[in-house]
């Protein structure tokens, strides 16, 4: 029983460091972010990269007085946005659709869609970038939206979940007297709270670091969301890498407070589609 | 209060199963009938069709005498409750009771009467706030028929609506509903593979297998005289004992033989001419495993056979003797059975003697259809 | 006279209702993947270039045969091989173990899991920009320090990320951490989903630690694993964020990918057609493995 407590004892250390050194990364961006820019790089060899001195918000106020910080949040935030919500609906309706209506043309069309499940974005960047400055479309909200919208890994959530969901209570919506869109919106989609969850949340993960995209298609800062905004922040001088720590941890703020806050629900995303780009 | 009428029904799925063919009915006004078959012999797929929730590959069907073939379900009118309820989750009791009334633009005043009198029928009083999880099966059972019975429909229509219940509640339920069935007076059509239920319940019962109606008739009628021997195995526990023997004729009238014994037909209980077409045929012969008793032989106008006991089903009051099939018939029974009333001795592997009288007997033709008695 | 109102309700079909919700998507699908994926290969079959003078022609095989010429995308090529055939088997094993260590009786697992598991949710913009930090040149960067540390003070300051040798497996190092988490968390899964039962009627038959994992939870996570080593396979040659921002595909090419080339040359140097046929080799590439798993996942189900 001794050994027993001890070798647990030994295990949670062993386990506690691990996880420490793991996230080192991330506790040097926090603890960096609080400091005074010629302590950041000098102490970065000491133990004082991930324990906190002194905690002072300069450099987070840095951020906003040298880049317009707050611009690049809402782009980020509205491009987000949009791509979640209008995802959704387009999505949820198609996968509707393909699991349940009766018409035809329906067998073709969903293998037409898993197989565009398998085409990655990094194919399709270059030409559709191509395409788009092509009709002369660039460098908006919109274009930076619209492209991931319908989505087939979300279509392909939606689906597999319609599919599963018990037929007889859309029978019984039927047979008591609600038409097709009634069935829909009152008996299915109240039942479908957790995939439209998980599929929220999964879709504002991905695109919420998207860094190619926006690359190829915004030159104005107007426009341009936060993952391309670290990017040339970090090369602007003078460098100053207290104010770039900073910007990153206010970056992927929103990011964690939403995966903590929906653990179980993403957890059971990834773990069934394996996804993340 | 209405009549459905199938007429000519065949379903082909795309696939191109043969669900059901040319199946013609009638249900009269108020009449519970039950659809009796096996799984998969196509009487949830009937169901379905009436319901809307299927379309009939040819035939017609008609409620009262409108064709409804292409009324989608919301325009039937029809109630049905379901094998698993299908209560919505996410709604009340309150709420899935009135969603059909919600469905039809009632006042919200009538909403709530017609909710609160169905509540009060199948005392749903206390559980009108909770959600269908928080129920337990018989109390979804009830919601479900409370969801059916509050629209005041013109058919009712159940898809083995008892089979997730215990054997228990099973038995309960099944005498609510056919009182409330009687009270109501709803046409209602039943599906079900449990012929006991079946029996119960049904008014008539239309015995249906591998999407073909076998035999239509009260449960008395089935069981006494089935149409074939499908409908002669499948109702009763155990079902009918069936094996062959040649037909003979001479000149006292009509024999043949069993076991090596040749038994004498009833002069007059069968017709010459239905007799005749058969004479030097293999017919099959039924007999109900109850009609079997240990009696002692040589008695006149009782057949008996030895038989060697393979299995032995203690019931306490009778008990089920099994033994190897006599006269067997390919691809069928490979053991027969008898009930006995409770015998103690019995061991596996004894040797008896079972008698049965010869009217008694069930005849069909090769083909399996019943041989019509004259009587 | 009384007037009979007919009220009829509009009626409109399934079919109809399908084809409105499926319009949307559908339209979305076709203007933004399957157009551009069919622009691609059209477009990969001339010599079109943003702002040339050249009239557009149909040049055939001629960009792809100058592709298998082309050193620099070889290069792009054989970096991602190196990726993939260096990331893959650590990241999964290193999955694995954890996976393992996580799947005993243990208080706060949840705790742990959510920790190995947060670098998967930070943008690789965000990461890719914190390890230039931790590779810095200074002799106080922090892997400099940490590699000194460990070499008992042998070790010479690098500057990693503009080392030809360094540049590449600096960024894979980056990559397995960021990735290892998600892979955790698919074999967790996985190993959760294995019954208590085969356990314990494999004890029972006398199946020792050792025994019981090779011939129960290997089995069992099969599926995962060859999921989880295929979904890395592709990411491996997706990979683009990082070398973008951390070193730039230098120095020369020695950490250039095949996205990363295709970019540059369509995007940075206006040469479409190269970056068309380049799309096309990368997407062959990710089909390929993709009809892999295909046949491997197949395998167990039969």
């Amino acid at each position: 029983m001794h050994r027993k407590r001890l070798w647990n004892f030994v295990n949670y250390l062993l386990l506690s460091i691990a996880a420490l050194l793991f996230i080192a990364p991330i506790l040097f961006m926090v603890v960096g972010s609080f400091k005074p820019e010629a302590q950041v790089l000098s102490e970065m060899g000491t133990l004082r990269a991930v324990l906190p001195s002194e905690i002072k918000l300069h450099n987070y106020r840095d951020v906003f007085v040298r880049i317009p910080f707050g611009r690049y949040l809402w782009n980020s935030v509205l491009i987000n946005g949009l791509i979640v919500g209008l995802g959704l609906i387009v999505n949820a309706l198609a996968a509707y659709a393909l699991a349940r209506l009766q018409w035809r043309g329906r067998d073709t069309l969903l293998v037409v869609v898993l197989a565009l499940l398998i085409i990655p974005f990094e194919a399709i960047a270059v030409p559709l970038f191509y395409q788009l400055s092509a009709l002369g479309w660039r460098n908006d909200y919109l274009v930076q939206v619209f492209p991931f919208v319908a989505n087939p890994l979300a279509i392909y959530l939606f689906y597999s979940f319609f599919l599963g969901l018990p037929r007889e209570l859309e029978e019984a919506a039927r047979v008591d007297g609600a038409g097709i869109l009634r069935t829909f919106f009152a008996i299915v989609i109240p039942n479908a709270k957790p995939v439209f969850a998980t599929v929220a949340i999964v879709t504002f993960l991905l695109y919420w670091g998207m860094y190619l995209w926006p690359l190829l298609m915004t030159v104005d800062d107007g426009v341009r969301p936060l993952p391309l905004a670290i990017a040339t922040f970090y090369t602007l001088p003078p460098v100053q890498w207290g104010d770039i720590l900073a910007f990153g941890v206010m970056m992927v703020l929103p990011v964690l407070v939403i995966f903590i806050t929906f653990q179980p629900w993403f957890v059971r995303g990834v773990a069934t589609t394996g996804l993340k780009g | 209060m209405s009549r459905v009428t199938f007429s000519d029904i065949t379903k082909r799925f795309p696939d191109g199963t043969l669900a059901i063919s040319d199946f013609s009915l009638g249900i009269r006004d108020g009449e519970l009938l039950v659809l009796l078959g096996p799984s998969g012999c196509g009487k949830s797929t009937l169901l379905r069709m009436l319901a809307g929730l299927e379309q009939p590959s040819s035939g017609e069907l008609r409620i009262d005498d409108v064709v409804v073939n292409d009324l989608s379900p919301q325009q039937r009118n029809i109630a049905m409750v379901f094998q698993n309820y299908a209560l919505y989750p996410h709604m009340s009791v309150r709420e899935n009771l009135a969603f059909p009334l919600r469905m039809q633009r009632l006042p919200r005043r009538d909403i709530e009467r017609r909710v609160r009198e169905v509540a009060e029928r199948l005392s749903l009083g206390e559980l009108l706030d909770k959600h269908p999880r928080a129920l337990s099966g018989g109390q979804r059972q009830r919601v479900a028929m409370g969801r059916a019975l509050v629209r005041e429909p013109k058919v009712f229509l159940m898809d083995e609506p008892l089979s997730n219940l215990d054997a228990e509640l099973r038995l309960q339920i099944r005498q609510d509903s056919a009182r409330l069935q009687r009270d109501t007076g709803v046409t209602t059509l039943y599906v079900t593979h449990d012929q006991v239920e079946a029996m119960t319940l049904g008014q008539r019962i239309v015995v249906l297998k591998q999407g073909v109606l076998q035999q239509l008739g009260t449960a008395n009628e089935l069981y006494a005289w089935p149409a074939n021997t499908f409908v002669a195995t499948f109702i009763g526990s155990p079902g009918m004992n069936i094996f062959q023997a040649p037909l003979q004729r001479d000149e006292q009238g009509y024999t043949f033989t069993i076991d090596g014994r040749t038994i004498a037909l009833h002069v007059g209980a069968y017709s010459e001419e239905s007799l005749s077409t058969f004479a030097g045929k293999i017919l099959h012969v039924g007999i109900r495993p109850e009609a079997l008793c240990l009696v002692a032989a040589g008695d006149e106008g009782v057949v008996d056979f030895s038989v060697k006991l393979s299995g032995l089903e203690r019931l306490g009051h009778e008990v089920i003797v099994h033994f190897p099939a006599i006269n067997r018939i390919a691809d069928m029974q490979a053991e027969h059975c008898a009930r006995l009333s409770h015998q103690d001795g019995l061991q596996i592997g004894d040797n008896i003697s079972l008698s049965v009288a010869v009217k008694d007997l069930y005849l069909f033709d090769p083909n399996g259809c019943a041989i019509p008695r004259v009587s | 006279m009384k007037r009979v109102l007919m009220i009829k309700r509009t009626h409109v079909s399934e079919k109809t209702i399908a084809w409105l919700f499926m319009a949307p998507a559908l339209l979305g699908l076709a203007l933004f993947i399957l157009a551009p994926f069919i622009l691609a290969i059209v477009l990969s079959f001339t010599n079109v270039r943003l702002g040339s003078p050249l009239p557009v022609e149909w040049t055939g095989w001629r960009e792809y045969a100058r592709l298998m010429d082309d050193a620099a995308f070889l290069h792009a090529l054989f970096n991602n091989l190196v990726f993939a055939l260096v990331v893959v088997p650590v990241q999964t094993l290193l999955a694995l173990g954890l996976a393992l260590w996580l799947n005993r009786p243990l208080r706060g697992r949840v705790v742990f899991r959510t920790l190995f598991f947060m670098p998967v949710i930070f943008p690789l913009s965000l990461i890719a920009v914190v390890w230039i930090l931790i590779y810095s040149p200074d002799a106080n960067g922090l892997m400099n320090h940490v590699l000194r540390l460990m070499s008992l003070g042998h070790w010479q300051t690098k500057d990693f990320l503009h080392d030809p040798l360094w540049a590449l497996p600096a960024i894979m190092l980056t990559s397995i951490w960021q990735g290892v988490g998600l892979q955790m968390v698919v074999l967790l899964a996985a190993l959760q989903a294995i019954p208590a039962e085969l356990y314990e009627a494999a004890t029972i038959d006398g199946a020792r630690a050792w025994q019981r994992f090779r011939h129960v939870s290997l089995p069992q996570l099969r599926n995962a694993l060859v999921f989880v080593v295929i979904v890395t396979t592709i990411l491996a040659f997706r990979v683009f964020d990082q070398v973008r921002i951390m070193t730039q595909g230098g120095p020369e090419d020695h950490s250039a990918t095949v996205v990363f080339a295709a970019v540059q040359a369509a995007f940075d140097r206006a040469q479409v057609a190269k970056g068309m046929a380049m799309s096309v080799v990368f997407f062959l590439l990710v089909l390929a493995i993709t009809l892999v798993q295909r046949k491997l996942l197949k395998q167990t189900r039969d």
